[in-house]
């Protein structure tokens, strides 16, 4: 039986951490959460694959960390090691697998009674967001903390520019413009005689059923800070969207470009656009309008306010480290969740990061079907993305989406 | 390769109307004379729906109007024209005055009428503008005026001297002569929304009409016939269609784009009878002050449609096309709004604008229009961020090696990131 880890009688105990999801970010998250706290010990990794737990492995001997304590036999691999590095004596799990995963794995780690640190977007379709709110009560009610790696939430440049927001100082606010364009990504070709689900998985990024397709997987972030600074979620969204570059089958079933107009209460709309098209430049940004001015979130401006009363977020002690340069958001992330369960009051994201991988959802299935789709509706929706079988073998992804047709 | 029948009735009126043209060569504009009506005689050139439309119009719009002259590339197209026009008064047109072919606007212009609509498909637009105004004809232009910014930059320099020989230029985006949209264009500008601060326009349309390719079709005659799916002959939607919602947005800006990025692709019509234009955009503009507008537009079936545009301000925001504007000062226009009357004002105030000797020019405007169309296009085809100057300034030229029937290879379906053949 485990029980959630508390700060006990004024003695700090040591956390203890396993993660799940060797890839590039779960391998970021378990660097970040060793740089965020102090007494925090890596014990465990779980991948589908052992060549992924490997790789992972040796980036984070190479940090050369005393809170680095792998074991060969704390290392699971197959579909089951999710389960079993919940039962191998950690506290505190970080559950970075491609997010269609995310709701089954959530649901295994607060059984199991752990805190959870889980990658955004925690879930591709309603199914999946409703189980994780679901959970999440769960979580609140075992006292389990819960926080997702929506870093913007724990950056300090940015929290108090959307204090500021909340507070007034654009006004009211009448649109908002955030973006998400940007190149290619990493791509797996499939190896002979490998089954579908294994290269699905290997190629994950370009499955709808375990990424989400980009909107989802990417440009989350951004619907959560519009999501944060609006104080509300979308009423409804109109999207057109599309794949004119990554044509080729290696890129499964995905588009690579979408904008979405999402109407917020009160009539004000935010225009959402990314793409992944290679070779034209890049832009990421979330920028809000009001009344009396402009707050820039994300993007090269990111913690200013122009027009009636302009501001620029200067940094402070605590918001930089060693080096002068400000902290990374995702490291303030576990810092913050770490400190929460040690303080016996651990924070619990769960509901928040639900809804709003659903507002991506929203701007994904409109442009997927070419209709006006309100939130209240989809948040009741059927639509389930898993496969018939969490198996190696044959699986059959659905069809590149035409607008228009069912 | 060509259609045998076709090149040779084109050969016969063409001999035909070129003797008669002589006689007319010094037509002098058509003004008001002396308080007395003349008769203005129009001509049209491109029998498609709009050019059967606009000629209903005009002949609709104004007293003492009549339509004399005929032309379209085919044959059926003016029998098509013809069953819908020969019922009105104004109807005119002797059988020697209906011309077909590769240079029916040339005969068009060279007849006697005063004033010739030009409703072929759009890469036309600047070559027959040119002509009339050469001819000291008036001109009515549907939208858009071209498909690329050479031919934007023509139609410029052609109402230049269309304005120094005092001939009349009126454009087909017929909100500009709307009650409706002019008096919230007015309120929006007296400051009813505050500062504006931005806004969205759509036009989010079905799919249109589709044509059979017959055995003997030449390439060109093809793309001729399929004209909205090419882009050097439609410019592709924002340029053909979009343009109404984005001339509004100019408009209400009082400003033209400082410069745009876009996403688009083709995602529904992909089969290759549709050409090589996309079925959806969404740009993102961005006008002087950094005020942002969001531009998307679609033509997708069994979708939801919606063809508006909004615009906010620091104290409302304004519907243009249901004509109303909440906030501080709410207002609604009481008049009815009809895009029919629309329609059929616009070729009243052209007509009386050559009547009064006042003649109205909207070439610029239209061009300007077009090229702010143009530069969407072109971000999402390019997946650049485009400045609008500087696409004024592009040496970008759609039009084929040949106006000819024949082999007419098109561009391929363009890819982001890649340079286009």
């Amino acid at each position: 039986m485990n029980i959630p880890f508390v700060y006990a009688g004024g003695q700090e105990q040591t956390l203890k951490i396993g993660l799940v999801g060797c890839g590039g970010r779960g391998t970021g998250a378990a660097d970040n959460v060793l740089d965020s706290s102090e007494n925090v010990q890596i014990l465990a990794l779980a991948d589908m694959f052992p060549d992924k737990i490997e790789k992972t492995r040796k980036v984070l001997k190479a940090k050369d960390h005393p809170g680095v304590k792998i074991q060969d036999d704390f290392c699971f691999a197959g579909w089951d090691a999710y389960k079993k590095i919940l039962e191998s004596g950690i506290d505190y799990v970080m559950l970075c697998q491609p997010p269609g995963f995310r709701p089954q794995h959530f649901t295994a780690a607060i059984e199991a009674g752990k805190h959870v640190f889980f990658e955004k977007p925690v879930a591709v379709d309603p199914v999946g967001v409703r189980k994780v709110i679901e959970m999440g009560e769960k979580a609140k009610a075992k006292n389990l903390g819960v926080i997702p790696g929506t870093q913007s939430r724990h950056t300090p440049r940015i929290k108090e520019t959307v204090q500021r927001i909340h507070d007034g100082q654009i006004g009211e606010i009448v649109s908002g413009r955030i973006m998400f364009n940007t190149g290619y990504l990493w791509e797996y070709p499939r190896k002979e005689g490998m089954s579908d689900m294994e290269w699905q998985i290997r190629n994950w990024y370009y499955f709808d059923w375990l990424s989400g397709d980009h909107i989802v997987e990417q440009h989350v972030h951004q619907h959560d800070a519009t999501d944060w600074v609006m104080q509300a979620h979308p009423v409804q969204a109109t999207a057109v969207g599309g794949r004119q570059m990554r044509t080729e089958e290696l890129y499964g079933n995905i588009f690579d470009h979408f904008c979405v107009d999402y109407e917020y209460p009160k009539g004000v709309h935010v225009m959402s656009m990314c793409r992944q098209w290679k070779g034209v430049p890049g832009e990421v940004c979330a920028i809000f309008t009001g009344t009396k001015g402009t707050a820039y979130i994300h993007g090269p401006k990111s913690g200013t306010i122009t027009g009636e009363k302009p501001w620029e977020f200067k940094p402070g002690p605590k918001d930089v480290g060693p080096s002068g340069k400000e902290i990374n958001g995702q490291i303030f992330e576990h810092r913050d969740l770490i400190a929460s369960i040690r303080a016996g009051k651990p924070l619990n994201e769960a509901r928040r990061i639900a809804e709003t991988s659903l507002t991506s959802i929203l701007g994904r299935e409109a442009a997927y079907t070419g209709k006006t789709i309100r939130y209240d509706d989809l948040m009741k929706s059927d639509l389930d993305l898993s496969p018939k079988k969490y198996e190696f073998g044959p699986n059959e992804a659905r069809p590149v989406r035409r607008p228009g047709s069912v | 390769m060509s259609d045998p029948i076709s090149r040779r009735n084109f050969v016969k009126t063409g001999a035909t109307a070129l003797a008669a043209s002589t006689s007319l060569a010094c037509s002098a504009p058509l003004v008001h004379v002396a308080g007395q009506e003349q008769t203005i005689k129009i001509g049209l050139v491109g029998c498609g729906g709009r050019g059967t439309g606009a000629a209903e119009n005009c002949l609709n719009s104004s007293d003492n109007v009549q339509i004399v002259a005929l032309g379209d590339m085919f044959p059926d197209r003016i029998k098509g024209s013809q069953r819908t026009l020969s019922k009105l008064p104004g109807y005119k047109v002797n059988d020697d005055n209906v011309f077909t072919g590769w240079d029916a606007y040339k005969k068009v212009v060279d007849s006697a009428a005063d004033l010739v609509l030009f409703a072929t498909p759009p890469g036309f637009r600047p070559i027959h503008f040119a002509y009339a105004v050469e001819k000291g004809k008036h001109s009515f232009l549907e939208k858009p005026c071209g498909v690329d910014p050479v031919g934007v930059r023509k139609v410029i320099e052609t109402g230049k001297k269309a304005a120094a020989k005092k001939l009349a230029v009126v454009a087909g985006t017929q909100y500009r002569h709307q009650t409706s949209f002019v008096e919230t264009m007015k309120r929006i500008h007296d400051g009813q929304i505050g500062e504006i601060t931005g806004g969205r326009a759509y036009y989010n349309a079905g799919t249109l009409w589709a044509r059979t390719r017959t055995e003997k079709m030449t390439e060109m005659e093809w793309q001729l016939r399929m004209w909205i799916y090419y882009d050097w002959l439609s410019g592709d939607q924002p340029v053909e269609q979009h343009i109404h919602t984005i001339d509004v947005t100019d408009w209400a800006m009082g400003a033209r784009p400082v410069k745009c990025v876009a996403t688009g692709g083709r995602q529904v019509r992909v089969e290759p009878e549709f050409g090589n234009v996309y079925d959806h955009f969404t740009m993102d503009f961005e006008y002087p002050g950094g005020k942002h507008v969001m531009s998307m537009c679609r033509q997708m079936a069994n979708v939801d449609n919606h063809v508006g545009a909004y615009f906010t301000g620091t104290k409302g925001e304004a519907d243009v096309y249901k004509a109303e504007i909440k906030g501080e000062k709410p207002w609604k226009f009481e008049g009815e709004i009809s895009i029919a009357k629309a329609y059929v004002q616009e070729h009243a105030d052209l007509i009386a604008s050559i009547r009064n000797g006042k003649p109205l020019n909207e070439a610029e405007h239209v061009a300007h229009s077009t090229l702010t169309a143009i530069l969407g296009r072109e971000a999402a085809y390019t997946g650049k961020s485009l400045n609008w100057a500087d696409m004024l300034k592009s040496d970008l030229d759609l039009s084929p090696p040949k106006y000819e029937f024949g082999e007419n290879p098109v561009r391929p379906v363009p890819k982001p990131g890649t340079e286009r053949a």
